[in-house]
């Protein structure tokens, strides 16, 4: 009874076009949102590193910000409330924006970390052989800093993957709300069962690397 | 820019809210403290365990680790609520949020806290050994006090991450804040309550995020 | 009259996977006896001390301690390692604990005292060493010498038959290095059966009752210091000694 409660192979077979277009809005989530969140969280950090007291200021309230706010009510907050200014961003949009917005936040601060760490060293010696600070940051300090954390991005990254999930509250049929949707229509709980076995398979390696880089050594 | 005052930071409409919104913040803090208590007590017991050199002690920890960092929290959430009730376990709202949120920061708290004990120099082990102590007693009287201060900044934000998501107790229709926020919003027809539900949020964790910069920095400085 | 050996080992062998680091050493140390073990990096010393203990396993051969099997596999290894005490290079200080309590953690959990009983003994130690004015210091707060002697005392408060030194001087800058000596001989004076790896050749020579001279995981030559020193047999012992000037 237990088996045929929560894995209903039939119920699967049943739902299975709806889950997939759930798993690949998923994934479209995801390939949209991660690399605008890196990208847009690496210029701040460049710009924090360029900039004076102020421009730095502004980095920390404006990350602080976004890391006291939980995603969802962000995401609530974009999708219910601007369309009162006119603004009608769709649920994707809406998700990205908020994800991007959240996501981007947290990677800033990473990459801000990884560059405050790098010996101020390298930074004069970019500097001693008429490099810009632009030209600095870019060419010497940059790289250095993004390869000393990859554990925290790849964790990142991580959180923002399963954070796509969320999305299913503003009825954007990502994999979560279609899993729900299916479930509704089987009357049984397999669907879930199914998707959360597909987030743990696709999922577990990576979060198994994130352990391990965290820790910083390469053995159990 | 007067529309933006009316529908985002409209004072009226923010005050009639605010009593049932501070219901809904009261729960929302309830749900936090709930989740850290069982989170980080959960996971410290689990690297405590996890220090023992039996394979099927660290096996099913590691395994439950790793289960509980790859699902997303609002399916394990979604999972306890809607999926247990068929095995016969039903949870309400409340707890259905707060067990999924506990089992995920416990996995958490328990690779700081593992962190931290694996830093810990050989010497201090085999120091401990050579007079005789118990591995129980060694654990915690020479290893876990200074892992503990070790693992505090990472555990921070663990539990600014995981707490966070009782806003996801809104989608099981927990009556928190979020659930106020909105509700409140659709029966007025303007936002005002969400802006106000964000600004009480960020009251709850910008303390908590301080906190966090004041360890790295103090951290940096103190090498 | 000759009373029973403290330490007996026989063929003591140790391999790291395919490597074998220690090829069959035997020892026996009388009550009383300070033994010295010298030898080059690699020659399988501080694993034959450390064997001795079992923090380190070894591979085959058997230990007994007065009698008692160290070695064998039913062994109360938590009752023998508390009559064995052990000094490391590194100090291995609690660093969150005081002097005091440094001392007084195994003798209440591990021989049960009280608190009372506990810091009496304790403080007594401390002054043995000298340092009875910083039980309530941290070992942040004390020198490399400082430490090694707080170690040695926490060693001693349980009251040990055989006290073990890896290597106790060497992570110390040389001007700390004579109050560690110092009390070392101390514990000779006492009588304390001692087993100590060590650079410090002078020292060896003014207090071992036997040298050990070790190479590639055997014993290549034992005896006196004196005999060692002037007419050392074997070729590693001379080489070894040979740079060696007196003092």
């Amino acid at each position: 009874m237990f088996l045929e409660n929560f894995f209903d192979i039939n119920a699967i077979i049943y739902t299975y076009p709806l889950l997939l277009d759930g798993f690949l809005l998923t994934v479209k989530l995801v390939a949209v949102i991660v690399p605008a969140g890196i990208a847009l969280g690496t210029i701040l950090a460049l710009i924090y590193a360029l900039g004076g007291w102020f421009t730095k200021a502004g980095f920390i309230l404006y990350v602080d910000t976004f890391r006291s706010l939980p995603p969802l009510v962000l995401l609530v907050f974009i999708f219910y409330g601007l369309p009162f200014l006119g603004i009608q961003l769709g649920s994707f949009a809406s998700a990205v924006l908020a994800l991007v917005l959240n996501g981007s936040s947290y990677y800033a601060e990473i990459v801000r970390a990884g560059i405050v760490a790098i010996p101020k060293g390298q930074w004069d010696a970019g500097r001693a052989t008429g490099l810009t600070r632009f030209q600095t940051i870019v060419y010497i300090v940059l790289p250095q800093a993004v390869r000393n954390v990859v554990g925290p991005l790849l964790g990142n990254t991580l959180e923002l993957t399963k954070a796509t999930s969320i999305c299913s509250v503003v009825a954007l049929p990502e994999f979560l709300r279609t899993a729900q949707i299916a479930q509704s229509h089987v009357y049984n709980p397999t669907p879930l069962v199914f998707v959360a076995l597909v987030y743990l398979i696709l999922l577990w390696p990576l979060a198994r690397l994130v352990s391990r880089l965290e820790r910083g050594i390469a053995t159990h | 820019m007067e529309q933006i005052q009316y529908y985002y930071f409209n004072l009226p409409i923010m005050r009639d809210a605010l009593p049932t919104m501070l219901h809904g913040l009261g729960l929302t803090v309830l749900m936090a403290l709930t989740t850290v208590a069982m989170g980080v007590g959960a996971g410290l017991l689990l690297a405590i365990l996890r220090s023992y050199p039996s394979r099927w002690i660290r096996w099913p920890i590691i395994c439950f680790v790793d289960v509980f960092r790859s699902l997303p929290q609002l399916v394990i959430i979604i999972l306890i609520y809607f999926a247990l009730p068929y095995a016969g376990i039903e949870f309400s709202p409340f707890w259905s949020t707060v067990l999924g949120l506990s089992l995920v920061l416990a996995a958490f708290a328990q690779e700081s806290f593992w962190a931290g004990i694996t830093a810990t120099p050989r010497g201090q082990w085999e120091a401990a050994t050579a007079t005789g102590l118990s591995h129980t007693a060694t654990v915690l009287f020479v290893i876990l006090p200074p892992a503990i201060k070790t693992s505090i900044p990472s555990l921070t934000n663990r539990i600014i991450a995981v707490t966070k998501g009782t806003a996801l107790g809104s989608a099981v229709a927990v009556q928190e804040l979020l659930a106020h926020a909105q509700s409140i919003q659709s029966v007025v027809a303007n936002p005002s309550p969400l802006t106000l539900g964000a600004l009480l949020y960020m009251a709850i964790f910008a303390p908590m995020v301080a906190f966090s910069r004041w360890l790295e920095w103090r951290y940096r400085w103190s090498r | 009259m000759t009373s029973a050996p403290v330490l007996q080992i026989s063929d003591l062998r140790k391999s790291f996977g395919s490597e074998e680091v220690l090829k069959g050493v035997n020892l026996t140390v009388q009550r009383g006896e300070v033994v010295v073990l010298l030898g080059s990096s690699g020659s399988g010393k501080s694993t034959f001390l450390r064997c001795i203990n079992r923090l380190e396993e070894p591979t085959s051969g058997s230990i007994t301690l007065n009698g008692n099997s160290v070695t064998a596999s039913n062994a109360n290894l938590r009752t023998l390692r508390k009559q064995i005490g052990m000094v490391f290079q590194s100090f291995n200080l609690y660093p969150h604990l005081t002097a005091l309590k440094n001392i007084t953690l195994a003798l209440r959990l591990s021989l049960g005292q009280t608190r009372q009983a506990a810091e009496e003994q304790a403080k007594h130690m401390l002054a043995q060493v000298g340092l009875a004015e910083k039980a309530h210091a941290h070992p942040s707060e004390l020198s490399g010498g400082q430490q090694q002697r707080v170690a040695i005392a926490r060693a001693l408060a349980l009251e040990p038959q055989v006290m073990l030194f890896d290597e106790p001087t060497s992570a110390l800058d040389p001007e700390l290095v004579g109050s560690v000596l110092e009390v070392i001989r101390l514990l000779r004076q006492r009588h304390m059966t001692m087993v100590i790896v060590t650079h410090e050749l002078g020292f060896a020579r003014e207090a071992a009752d036997r040298i050990i001279m070790m190479d590639k995981g055997e014993i290549v030559e034992e005896g006196p210091p004196e005999q060692l020193f002037t007419a050392p047999k074997h070729p590693r012992t001379r080489e070894f000694l040979k740079h060696f000037t007196g003092r």
